[in-house]
Order: structure tokens, then sequence, then C-alpha cells
């Protein structure tokens, strides 16, 4: 189980910051389904890394997203974060719409990553391949498109319910719906934005990862941060769909290994 | 008891394979269905329909708005007031209404609606629908995490464009105007009755029941499975200390009038099942985007929602039989009809009926055959029921002299 704590900020704010590990400080920025008590990826990344895993607002609170109107407001409410934990200059991970969350902070305020490591992520529009709108299927059916492996994915489920109990079919979707309304004001109805125009400006080196059978976000997108990001390396990882952290950790963490020691 | 004549306009030539060969006859139904030659005929015989429904003594005749829908050619319902206001007198147009959010500025809603008012001489009815996910989150691109507060925000202002005697600035979370003064103002004061659309949210009982504006209950299942909904609004009025009028309370039903039960079905059935079968066809993940119900509301339903998520198609299979048995539709003979009805007031105790009298593909012969007999054999029966009771959510401004269209004359 991972250990969590609340960290209330001088404005207000609170936040629920899970991780461990000793090293150096890692943000790592979740994707679609928030932090799991028993969560493989944060728990692979703390064998080498001490690990700060917030837990992106509105996940638990919608409320929480009543004063932040924009991406640009999102961005600004993580600096107050990081600012708050002393973090300039951190390695910053995130894996899908929580990519698109670490690309915005290292745009907005380019000091705060030292390096950068996107997985599967949200954040661009290319009219020749689109993103799929997961907002417009049943919550039943988007973790069936989101991963690609369905064994990796009742194994997760499974590890899951025993560790936290089992959870039924409602609460599941309820926690699907809550993940997809908390990403809405800056998704919706298009992903895009402006993250293309401001991707210069991030002076990380980069290393971005996509899925090659995502079904959600096309690898294809690898050659659009390609072209805007000043040092980037992009990888496609085979047999993947976009929860590819997931389905393939092992081979995901060796590469953001192999990136950070180069 | 008032009666209101309800068209939704739908396509009438959809294919028989749409069902199966379809994905959705909402927000992405293909655009190469659409004849603009079919929108013509379409059109012009729904405006006559509506025309004629006045002219045989319905209180009200109502239109509505959607989008990129094959069922609701209506993207503007203040387009076909506005033709309605020219060739029509004494009817109420209800406008069922515009969805505010959807408008930015929302003024331009104040600024139409009271073009409305004036060009019919006091005649409007003022409908604000929050919309359906479709019209408004997949169709117009609006956030459903914030469509309900930019939408209670929308209607606040309105209210206030039409009310305020003096230009007025407003600084909103969605909207900023510098200079609020709508030209030309509604006829009626303070402003026209305002009519809320709604389909069982406890959000929106809450805001009719607190602003005293009337809950209209649109529901295409009939009167039966409406009864929840109408409960769960009644006790809100009642927990508010309010008069339970039955005139703060709308619902929509199907009509079928015809001589007996076997002529309504050689009538109506085919435009009933081709309303429920094709019309209804919309893909569900269409139906409930996250952030349009709340999670409080999700966890309250959520049997209803999961079932929702994985049934393809809640009208899977509906027969004449299910749909009469149900009360989706009401019809029969005239005394079926005011039987059915007369019980509909009663466990519902709804006031302003709108029936829709015309579905699916019907014709203009049986349209007309079947807005005569409602009109002349169930409207009397019912005219009394509820006489007991103010009626303060209809215009009672309507300027004594309307008036009509001049003659076209030959300038020579």
């Amino acid at each position: 189980m991972l250990n969590s704590e609340t960290i209330r900020l001088s404005n207000g704010r609170s936040w629920q910051v899970y991780g461990g590990g000793t090293g150096p400080a890692l943000v790592w920025l979740h994707g679609l389904s928030g932090i799991n008590p028993g969560d493989p990826m944060i728990a692979a990344l703390e064998r080498k890394h001490r690990v700060i895993a917030p837990l992106a607002p509105g996940f638990t609170d919608l409320a929480e997203l009543d004063e932040i109107g924009n991406i640009h407001e999102l961005a600004l409410d993580y600096d107050d974060l990081l600012e708050h934990l002393q973090l300039d200059g951190a390695i910053l991970v995130g894996h899908s719409f929580g990519a698109m969350v670490a690309a915005e902070i290292a745009a907005h305020f380019p000091r705060r990553a030292k390096k950068l490591v996107l997985l599967a992520p949200v954040g661009m529009w290319n009219d020749a391949y689109p993103v799929a709108d997961i907002f417009a299927e049943p919550f039943i059916m988007v973790e069936g498109l989101l991963w690609h492996d369905q064994e990796a994915r009742a194994a997760l489920a499974a590890r899951r319910s025993n560790e936290a109990g089992p959870q039924s079919d409602a609460e599941r979707i309820i926690a699907v719906a809550q993940g997809l309304t908390a990403i809405t004001k800056f998704t919706w109805p298009i992903p895009d934005k402006g993250l293309r125009k401001r991707l210069p400006r991030i002076a990380a080196a980069t290393l971005a990862v996509f899925g090659e059978k995502d079904s959600f976000v096309p690898p294809r997108y690898a050659e659009d941060f390609a072209k805007g990001l000043r040092e980037v390396q992009t990888v496609v990882v085979k047999g993947a769909g976009h929860m590819l952290p997931y389905e393939k950790t092992d081979e995901v963490v060796g590469l953001i290994e192999t990136f950070l020691a180069a | 008891m008032k009666f209101h004549w309800f068209h939704l306009m739908p396509y009438p030539e959809l294919p028989e394979n749409f069902k199966t060969d379809y994905r959705s006859v909402w927000v992405d139904v293909p655009s190469s269905l659409f004849d603009p030659k079919v929108g013509h005929r379409a059109y012009n015989d729904y405006l006559d329909e509506l025309e004629y429904a006045e002219s045989v003594g319905f209180d009200g005749i109502c239109v509505n708005e959607h989008h990129q829908n094959a069922y609701g050619l209506m993207p503007s319902p203040n387009l076909i007031a506005a033709a309605l206001a020219r060739r029509t007198s004494r009817a109420k147009l209800v406008i069922m209404g515009n969805s505010v959010a959807l408008y930015d500025p929302p003024t331009r809603v104040a600024e139409e609606m009271a073009m409305l008012d004036c060009m019919s001489g006091g005649r409007i009815v003022a409908g604000f629908p929050v919309g359906t996910p479709m019209d408004t989150v997949f169709a117009y691109g609006k956030s459903p995490a914030t469509l309900r507060e930019k939408y209670y925000e929308g209607c606040k202002l309105v209210l206030r464009a039409w009310t305020e005697p003096e230009p007025f600035a407003f600084n909103g979370k969605y909207t900023q105007l510098r200079y609020v003064n709508v030209w030309p103002r509604p006829i009626q004061k303070p402003h026209p009755p305002v009519w809320i659309p709604g389909g069982g949210s406890v959000e929106t009982w809450d805001w009719c029941v607190d602003n005293d504006f009337l809950y209209a209950n649109l529901s295409y299942f009939g009167y039966l499975q409406g009864q929840k909904v109408n409960d769960g609004y009644w006790a809100t009025v009642e927990r508010a200390g309010k008069e339970l009028n039955p005139y703060r309370c709308g619902f929509l039903q199907f009509i079928g009038v015809a001589e007996n039960d076997a002529e309504a079905e050689r009538l109506y059935s085919g435009p009933a099942l081709y309303f429920y079968q094709r019309c209804l066809h919309t893909y569900p993940g269409f139906g409930n985007p996250a952030g349009y119900t709340s999670v409080p509301t999700m966890r309250a339903g959520i049997e209803s929602m999961v079932a929702r998520s994985t049934n393809r198609n809640a009208v899977e299979g509906l027969t004449w039989k299910d749909l009469i048995e149900r009360g989706y539709v009401v019809a029969g003979s005239p005394e079926s009809v005011v039987q059915q009805l007369d019980n509909l007031a009663n466990k519902m105790h709804v006031g302003h009926l709108m029936v829709l009298c015309h579905y699916g593909d019907m014709s203009k012969e049986v349209t007309l055959y079947n807005t005569t007999r409602f009109a002349k054999e169930v409207i009397p029966k019912l005219r009394n029921k509820f006489s007991e009771y103010e009626d303060k959510w209809w215009p009672t401004q309507t300027l004594d002299q309307i008036a009509e269209p001049a003659p076209l004359t030959a300038f020579v």
C-alpha cells in the first residue's frame, strides 16, 4: 500500500499526495483512473526515486475545480503545490491526462521540470488522426477502450480488489465518470488547449512514449510532440494500449530509467 | 385544464433500415439522409398543422430546440415561432424553449424572445431548458461540467435584462457585459411566463419551485413512467410550502384519437413505431456524458444508470400493444382518451397538457384528423378540470387588438 498525506497550502487548497522511496525527486502525474492504493507503476518508480504523486483536482472532490477555470489556472494550481514542496527542477512523469498536465507545467514554468516523461500524452489534436472521443462512450465501455491487454487489466483489477476490497460494477463506473468529469474542463470537446504552441517553451529534455495499440491517443502523435519539443526522444511500445504504464510496466520503467540515466 | 399542441418536427423519411444500419438519430446522423426538398414540404406542412391547432381551439402551440437531430428539425424554435406569430392571433406561442447556455451572450435569447412577444402581441411563453447532452455538450461543444452553472447564470441575466429599467453592467463567471440594455422589450410585465422543461433532476425541481417557474415534464414514456418524476416535483413544492396548483406543472403525452381501438391502431401504430424505433435510436454514449449528471445523482440512481450504459436500446422490440399498455401513447375512442387523460391529470396533478398529435412520419391528413377529434371531442370534456385554481403561469397581457398581416396589394 502506498503512503499518502494531506498537504494544506496557505491559499486554502489541500492536496492528497501519495508516494515514497528515496533518490531524486520524481513527480508522478496520474492518468484517468487516479491513484490506486497498490499502484504498481508508482511502486516501480519508488525503487530509484522519491516519488511525489499528487491526486489531480476533482478526482475525489469535484468542488476543487470550482475556482480552476482553464488549463492555465490548472498549471498555476500545480505550481503552487510544487512551490510549497520546494520542488524546483524535479523529474515530471505523466500518463495520459497527467502527461498533458506535466507538459503544461513544464511549458508554463520551465524551471519546474528538470526532465520530462510523457506517457501516452493527451493535449494535442491532428485532423489527420484525431484522438478518440472517449466522452461519447458509455462509461462501462471506457476501460475496455483504454486497455489493449485485457489480461493485464483483469490482473490489476484482481490485485486492487485483494488490497482494497472488491469494487462493485457501480462503484467502478462512478470512478470512471468522476475521473472523466474532472478532466472535462481541460479537454472538452477537443483536448487541444494550445499546448502545441507552448511546447517550444519547454526547456527540459523529454521522453515521449506511445502505445502501438493505443485506441485513444494514436501513436502518430509522437510526430506532433517531436516537432514541437526542443530536445525529445520518442518511443512507440509494441503491443501496448493507452494504459501502457500498467500493461508494460517493466518495459516502460526501463525506458524511463535509461532516459534519466543518460 | 389547458391544452397545447406540440410539434417535434421529425424528418419524415428516415430509411426502413435506420435502426440497424445507422448509429444514432442524433449528433452524428449522416447529413446524406436529409433531402432539402423533403425538408421544404415538411416545414410547410408542420407550420400548417401548428396553425390549424389554433383554429380548432388549442390554448397554446409549442415549439422546441434540438440540434443535429433527425427527429427535431428546429435548431431555432424562434424562427418557427416568428412564422407562427404572423399567421396566428389567439393561441399562445409556447417556446419550449431556448437553451440559454448555448448562446453567447445569453442576451440574444432576451432579445429574440422580446421580439417575439412584441410581434405576437404578448403571446409568448418563455421556456428555458438546460438542454439534452446531445444538443448542448455534443452538438454545441459545451463542457458538461459547467453547463448547468452557465445555464443558471444565463437565465438570471435574461430575466434581469427584461426587468431592469436602466442599462446595467453584468460581471458574471461566464458572461461579462459592460452594457446590458435589451431592445425591444417584452409586452408582458415583468416578463413572459417562464417554463422549465426537465426530465427529473432534483436541481431543476428546486430551481422551479424557488423561482415559481412552471415545471414541464417532457417525457416520451407516458404518464405511467412519468409519475415518479412528478411525485418528486410535487414533494418539492410541498416542502417549500407553496400552493399545490396544477398549473405550475406541465406534461407531454402522445395522443391518438380515433373511432375505436382498431382504427387507432390502423392510423397511429405506424407513426408511433417510426418514432420509438427510428427517432429514439440514439447512441447510448451520447446520453450521459461525464459531468452532465452529478455524482450524487448517479449514486442515487445507479441501477438505472448501469442499465442505461449497457442497454443498447431501451425501446428494443416495442410493439403497438406495448405502447398502449405502458401508456406511452394514449389512444382509442374519444371516451377512452378522455378517461385516460382524466386519470393522468388526477395522478400527476397536471394543469398544462402538451399533446403530440403528430409523431414519426404521420401524414398531414391523419394529423389533422387526430387534432380535430382531440379538439372537438376530448378538450371540451376536460376543459373545466382544475377551474378552481388560478393559472399564474400563462400569458394574461395579450393585446386586445392583434395586428393582422395586411393583404398583399399590387402597387401599380
